[in-house]
């Protein structure tokens, strides 16, 4: 896995980092951070191996002409080209109804395309077994629009979960959960269920559970949809640290007041074709 | 089936499970409880009655009764024709009773030996036990021996049960298919029930069951729960069936068969020790719980 030095490869220092506040719980979080990245080596290897997803610098997801139609005329995704590289931050804009979460299901094989190929990290999906999809998921980490947690289980639960299907000893799951929890900032509530948080709080946890694995590949969708202003620039600031400990993010959304601060690669879709992929962008190119 | 198999892990999910679904479950295990009571009844039941069917069919056996005035020559004459029977194929084996052997065959029988001894001579003739290689050929090797000389005029020298040997035979085999039937019915019934129960928990869980994909478990990691929820569902169930026998053959069958000890004759028809019927009883209760959710995974929750 590729490790980015922050100073050599400078993206534009994101406005986001600027504007947070230097409490002492976030500079704990940026500590776990870096301790779960530094572990996250050694794990990912190991993980690697049985997660699908081929090592190395190439691109991560290639899109070929992919298309995906529901039924007679309802159009999600239209003839849809692109390439994003390992390691790379990209978020998916357009208005609702564009196609945003065909895209990001496409990725898990959630669902196929009509047409095209899909190609996540080196393996075509459409020619993928069926019985290997749960290896491919155990190496893309998501977090979904509507948290998809599991409703008896407690936080502590739903982010072991992850970890239980991998096949992990219960010793390297107790140690991992609550570093990961650390991480979002959720270790004092680690025993409530999902209906006992607010939904900031249930989308940390979606996200904890969608990096305890420390996935090459984490895609998330609106995850801060729903949310007040300082919790998204909370969990977006989650993100960007999760990025840069080598793992590629994708995330749709539709906030572009956070989109405009990150300045990252940016690709809008409309009626399900891509209409603008611009690196270091803004939400749109016109002011409203 | 891929992936890894946790038991505890399992075992867990499989108790939450039914925590959740606590009055379906319950619903089941009564269910199974009842089949595996019934069968448990039946199994003893059947048991017993086959056995008793085959010490009746030992009687089936045609005495040959020699009178106490026929010569050695005539006795000879007579065991001549039924070594010729024998080598004939009608006759499986045939054994010289004395006088004597009948007498003390006779005492043995009886729960109180000592009337025999208020006998001022012994009445019993001396007879040949034969014993048919079939029953149902029982009137050909009348026949063939009718004639002897050597027959005692008792019954006309000749005994053995032409109506029950036919009509036993009969009621054998329909005891053993119904006890079958029966049998199968109550197993298919439980192993349904529990399906329906597996059903219902896949049902209450069918969302949990699609996040559960969605974060990379395999088929066989949801499944397993399951098929264990279902597994405990039959073991608990067949125990309870179990404690209730137990409280029936105390209360019941115990004070039953001493009770009968009382009658003239003192046969025994063997059945089954408890130990072994509660082991089988409870592998019956584990392997319909294993069936009844692994028959519904199929079904229900498909790759
Ligand atoms: N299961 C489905 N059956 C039929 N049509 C669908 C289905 N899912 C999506 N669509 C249609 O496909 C198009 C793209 O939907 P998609 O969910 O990808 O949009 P989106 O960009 O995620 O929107 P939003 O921002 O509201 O989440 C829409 O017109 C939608 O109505
Ligand atoms: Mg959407």
């Amino acid at each position: 896995m590729r490790f980015h030095n922050p100073a050599a490869h400078a993206p534009p220092r994101p406005k986001v980092e600027a504007m947070s506040t230097d409490s002492a719980a976030d500079q704990q979080a940026a500590q776990a951070a870096g301790r779960s990245a530094r572990r996250s080596r050694d794990a990912e290897r190991r993980i690697d191996r049985r997660s699908l997803l081929r090592g190395g610098d190439g691109p991560m997801v290639v899109f070929e002409n992919v298309e995906k139609r529901y039924g007679k005329d309802a159009v999600g995704l239209d003839g849809v080209s692109l390439t994003i590289d390992a390691g790379e931050f990209v978020f998916l804009v357009g208005a609702s109804g564009s196609g945003k979460s065909t895209f990001i299901r496409l990725l898990n094989r959630e669902m196929e395309p009509s047409a095209g190929r899909v190609i996540v990290g080196g393996r075509d999906l459409g020619r993928m077994r069926r019985s290997k999809v749960p290896y491919l998921r155990r190496g893309i980490g998501c977090v979904f629009q509507d948290f998809k947690l599991l409703p008896n289980r407690t936080v502590y639960e739903n982010v072991g979960y992850a970890l239980e299907v991998t096949g992990d000893n219960p010793r390297s799951i107790r140690r991992k959960v609550p570093e990961i929890l650390s991480l979002v900032g959720l270790s004092d509530k680690s025993e409530r269920l999902p209906n006992e948080l607010s939904g900031g709080e249930q989308q940390r946890v979606s996200i904890a559970r969608a990096f305890v694995n420390h996935p090459r590949l984490l895609i998330a969708d609106e995850p801060t949809g729903n949310l007040d202003p300082d919790t998204s620039i909370g969990i977006m600031q989650l993100l960007y640290r999760i990025n840069r400990t080598g793992t590629t993010v994708i995330m749709a959304t539709h906030d572009r007041e956070l989109v405009d601060k990150m300045q990252m690669r940016v690709i809008a879709l409309e009626k399900g074709k891509v209409v603008r992929d611009e690196r270091q962008a803004r939400y749109a190119t016109v002011e409203p | 089936m891929g992936g890894t198999f946790r038991p505890g892990f399992f075992l867990r999910e499989a108790i939450r499970s039914i925590r959740s679904n606590a009055a379906i479950s319950v619903a089941a295990t009564v269910t199974v409880m009842i089949a595996v009571f019934i069968l448990g009844a039946v199994i003893p039941s059947f048991l017993y009655v086959q056995s008793t069917v085959d010490k009746q069919k030992d009687r089936l056996d045609m005495n040959v009764f020699i009178s106490d005035s026929a010569t050695n020559a005539q006795v000879q004459g007579l065991s001549d024709r039924l070594a010729q029977l024998k080598s004939d194929g009608l006759v499986e084996s045939y054994t010289y009773i004395s006088k004597d052997d009948a007498l003390k065959e006779l005492k043995g029988r009886l729960n109180n030996p000592d009337i025999i001894e208020l006998l001022p001579s012994n009445p019993l003739p001396a007879s040949y036990k034969v014993k048919p290689r079939d029953p149902a050929d029982n009137p050909d090797i009348e026949a063939a021996l009718r004639d002897s000389p050597a027959l005692d005029d008792l019954d006309g020298g000749i005994s053995y049960a032409k109506e029950t040997s036919e009509r036993l035979l009969k009621i054998l085999k329909v005891i053993q298919i119904a006890g079958v039937a029966l049998i199968g019915v109550l197993l298919v019934a439980a192993v349904l029930l529990i399906g329906n129960t597996i059903r219902l928990s896949i049902f209450a869980r069918r969302r949990e069951v699609e996040v559960m994909r969605l974060v990379g478990a395999t088929n066989w990691f949801i499944r397993w729960p399951f098929i264990i929820e279902g597994i405990i569902c039959g073991i608990v169930g067949a125990a309870a069936a179990i404690g209730l026998i137990w409280v029936a053959k105390i209360a019941v069958v115990d004070d039953f068969v001493a009770n009968n000890t009382g009658s003239l004759t003192s046969d025994q028809a063997t059945t089954i020790g408890f130990v072994w019927l509660g082991l089988i009883l409870v592998a019956a209760g584990g392997l319909v719980g294993a069936l009844g959710s692994g028959i519904t995974l199929r079904r229900f929750l498909k790759v």
